[in-house]
């Protein structure tokens, strides 16, 4: 049978295998499930292809779809696997009905196992001891001893964790958490792994795009830590269905689980508002499928975003997304993430930064969209708590129903968004960069998107007038944060507007490669519209709430706020 | 054997939708604040809304303003094993919600769906041929609504598209209310077919701005309901602008009519949301200018004809 994996993921040898303890997160027995798993994977995609017509046209577009992508492929053994591939499609017709099972079995299983992730509790152990100290030292490599000692606690004052954390552990012991953040970096993994440990939170198992697994290093890292592997490259049914049926089973089995699902990065810097879900959506299914089962076990979504000050990836991410807008994007192979030099830059930007990176979890939800009260209860708008079964019923009885629970998902998904908006931090580069831009768009009216960004170098803003611009921006943030409809980092919070301006233009300065604004002649000069419409678009539903009351202000803050694609 | 179904609302829909859903030999609850027997077999009447919590489906049949009311006393009751399906017209606030987005937030009910079209008690009643659609995201709501309802008189379509569905039910109020004022105006028909086209093609690129399909508003619940309304089955929306075009009074309109008046009371809030957000709507702000007193309609007519041209 076709092998999927280009190179075998790393292990540790088993010569001292770890017995997890009774006290241990659920995650560390994964190993011991692992193929149990896998097999409960490939039975029910067998199951579900039971009709011999079914299974036919599985098998063919399986076939149709890994040819196209062989064809077009020049790796090593790729002409094996095409042959491979086109001797099904020849065989298929002659097929008996045992024969078409036989090699839908043997396919979901190689998918399965490609998919399956690890979870080595001495890796883990390591590297929750190691990562702080490698990551400070990489922020100053001038001391490094001193980092690799004392590196947690600067971590902790560079990644900050808000949020309902103490309610989140309590749940993590009556059910399975799914973890829904917003996705901006590649550093996202690695950050919020971090607030995990920090806050006794359970690891989590998570899906990480194939190509992040090109890195040796970064791969047996994420291969050891739970990471299961998804291949965006192959375009077949039964690809998705291998991987919604593993998300399913690990949620059903309690396996507390991390999704981003926005999909991919946003590419515009914005807030994902449109989701949909994806393998997330697994949780609901998994829940209705336990209450089927009889298991009495809870699913919990919690929402989270995952505010930078400074994103590493940012200049790639917003040229893919002005170069791509309205088109199908493409997977970044080589980002600023693959670059070593980058992080080093990066990270030495964040030196000194108090919170440069705040994660911010929100309320948890069942997977009905209810909140829960402290004991994981499903409440009602009037307050009353409500048994979240009845949503998985027909007629008095549970039933597994793909299309209810597609439904559940999709306004899930719609929750999970507006939740976003109400849990995302303002840093204080998103707020310089939206009034910047709001300066952009009203001095180029009736220009579109396109003919702004060409504007570089030439809209300069009296420092003095964009100070007190912004802080009264700020003033009016701070309003909606009281409101509850937004939040602000410490620093928005408490630095003068002129020292939030300095901040902004120090942290992007010398990062990235294109300066983002600069100061000359009493003005602060925009140069580059793209990175600005990067940060500010973070905020962009704001828009409208954070402009003043004078006419052009308020127009350019619609513009802004309607920019719909920018989604 | 199957749980009855409940109807909240005794006006004219609720009772025609109880008697309709009696037909296909259902037990039917009938919710009314003041209730009034009703000879049907299997039809029961309560004021007590607890007692609706041993159905599984829900006819909500109350008029819009009434909704968030009811919604909230019900959400006392009901949970998720239950399913809304509502039948009122409306948008509510000025980010233009749903009545289902209203449900939704007031109840746990997450199974929602909205019957629309041109369905008109007095045939749905009287067991005449009748069709209209249910909008849901969930198949099994749309099977609950045809096995409370569909028979040999009731041809019941579907479509996911719920928010379509609502907002193509509640923003052909403003067309139908400007080809009353229209008819009023001695206006030809090739006018009114113009005003009825452009209009609803108005109303779906709201519609489109609030996340529904544009396809909808050609459907049961968007071109089927204006071309009952024009024909004559008693919209107020129809009433009322007939009423202001002959001149009478706001007040004097909507006293005529007796009935609320939905198209009204949504037109300002559609011309404000569609401002906010850029969408082009000149036959609801022609509306809204009209029934606030602030232009006369030969120059609102004007107006409306004398915009530049555009691809349709």
């Amino acid at each position: 049978m076709v092998k999927f994996l280009p190179t075998k993921p790393l292990r540790l040898p088993r010569l001292r295998t770890y017995v997890p303890r009774p006290e241990d997160p659920k995650i560390f027995w994964f190993n011991s499930e692992r193929d149990d798993i896998v097999q409960e994977v490939v039975r029910r995609i067998v199951e579900r292809y039971e009709d011999e017509e079914a299974a036919e046209l599985i098998l063919s577009d399986c076939a149709y779809h890994e040819i196209r992508r062989y064809e077009e492929s020049k790796t090593e053994g790729a002409a094996r696997k095409l042959e491979h591939w086109r001797s099904l499609i020849r065989r298929l017709g002659r097929m008996s009905y045992e024969g078409k099972h036989e090699a839908l079995r043997g396919i979901a299983e190689d998918m399965a196992k490609d998919v399956a992730g690890n979870f080595d509790p001495r890796v883990y152990k390591f590297a929750v001891r190691a990562v702080p100290g490698l990551l400070t030292a990489a922020m100053n490599p001038s001391n490094i001893m001193r980092n690799l000692v004392d590196s947690g606690s600067r971590l902790d004052d560079l990644i900050a964790g808000e949020g309902p954390i103490d309610k989140i552990r309590h749940l993590s012991r009556r059910g399975t958490i799914v973890l829904v953040p917003t996705h901006s970096s590649n550093l996202d993994s690695l950050a919020i792994a971090w607030v995990l440990f920090r806050e006794g939170l359970s690891p989590v198992v998570y899906g990480a795009g194939k190509n992040l697994f090109s890195n040796p290093i970064i791969s047996f890292f994420m291969h050891n830590l739970g990471a299961y592997r998804v291949d965006r490259r192959i375009r077949a049914a039964l690809y998705k269905e291998v991987l919604k049926a593993y998300s399913c089973v690990v949620i059903e089995r309690g396996y507390h689980s991390l999704f981003f699902p926005g999909g991919t990065r946003s590419r515009s810097g914005a807030v994902e508002l449109r989701l949909k879900l994806g393998l997330a959506g697994s949780g609901v299914e998994a829940f209705a499928r336990n209450q089927v089962r009889g298991v009495e076990r809870r699913v919990y979504f919690v929402p989270a975003t995952i505010n930078y000050a400074l994103v590493l990836e940012a200049e790639t991410l917003i040229d893919d997304f002005l170069k791509e807008e309205g088109k199908a994007r493409y997977i970044i192979e080589d980002d600023e993430f693959s670059r070593l030099e980058r992080w080093i830059s990066f990270f030495q930007k964040f030196r000194g930064l108090d919170s440069a990176c705040i994660i911010r979890f929100g309320e948890p939800l069942d997977p009905y969209c209810n909140p829960v009260d402290d004991d994981g209860e499903s409440l009602a708008p009037d307050g009353r708590v409500i048994d979240p079964r009845g949503y998985a019923s027909r007629r008095g009885s549970p039933v597994v129903d793909g299309s209810r629970d597609a439904a559940y998902t999709r306004d899930l998904g719609n929750a999970i968004a507006d939740r976003y908006l109400a849990e995302t931090v303002v840093m204080h580069t998103q707020l310089v960069a939206h009034v910047l831009f709001r300066r952009l768009v009203r001095v180029t009216p009736g220009l579109d998107l396109f003919g702004r960004l060409r504007h570089r170098g030439d809209v300069a803003v009296p420092r003095d007038e964009l100070v007190a611009d912004l802080a009264e921006t700020r003033d009016r943030l701070l309003r909606l944060c009281d409101e509850g409809r937004a939040h602000a980092s410490p620093a928005v919070r408490d630095m003068s507007a002129d020292a939030l301006l300095d901040r902004a233009l120090q942290v992007w300065d010398g990062y990235h490669s294109r300066p983002v604004a600069r100061v000359g002649g009493g003005a602060v000069i925009i140069e580059d519209p793209n990175l600005l419409l990067f940060y500010s678009n973070r905020i962009r539903t704001l828009a409208v709430d954070l402009a003043s009351d004078d006419p052009a202000e308020r127009a350019a803050a619609t513009e802004i706020a309607v920019m719909e694609k920018h989604r | 054997m199957s749980p009855p179904v409940a109807v909240i609302g005794a006006g004219g829909f609720g009772r025609a939708l109880a008697k309709c859903s009696a037909r296909v030999g259902r037990r039917v609850i009938l919710y009314s604040r003041s209730p009034k027997p009703m000879d049907v077999q299997g039809v029961r009447v309560t004021s007590e809304l607890a007692e609706l919590a041993q159905a599984e489906l829900v006819f909500l049949a109350v008029p819009s303003p009434h909704v968030a009311g009811v919604a909230e006393q019900l959400g006392h009751h009901l949970d998720g094993r239950h399913l809304i399906v509502h039948v009122s017209r409306g948008l509510v606030g000025h980010e233009l919600h749903t009545v289902s987005e209203t449900v939704r937030a007031l109840t746990p009910v997450r199974r929602l769906g909205a019957l629309a079209g041109p369905l008109v008690a007095e045939t749905l009643a009287r067991g005449e041929p009748a069709g209209g659609v249910i909008g849901t995201l969930f198949p099994e709501v749309a099977d609950a609504v045809c096995e409370a309802l569909a028979g040999p008189t009731l041809r019941i379509y579907r479509t996911s598209d719920l928010a379509g569905v609502e907002l193509a039910n509640a923003l052909g109020g403003i067309v139908a209310l400007a080809l009353g004022y229209a008819q009023a105006m001695k206006l030809g028909p090739g006018t009114l077919a113009v005003l009825a086209t452009r209009g609803l093609s108005e109303a779906a690129r709201v519609g489109q701005g609030r996340g529904a399909e544009a396809r909808t508003f050609a459907g049961l619940a968007g071109a089927g309901d204006l071309i009952a309304a024009v024909a004559g089955d008693g919209r107020p929306e129809v009433a009322f602008g007939r009423a202001v075009g002959e001149g009478a009074s706001l007040a004097d309109a909507a006293k005529a009519v007796g009935a609320h008046v939905e198209g009204a009371k949504i037109a300002p809030l559609v011309s404000q949301w569609a401002q906010r957000k850029q969408v082009d709507v000149p036959l609801t702000d022609a509306v809204t200018k009209l029934i606030t007193g602030g232009a006369a309609p030969r120059e609102v007519l004007r107006e409306l004809m004398e915009r530049p041209g555009r691809a349709e």
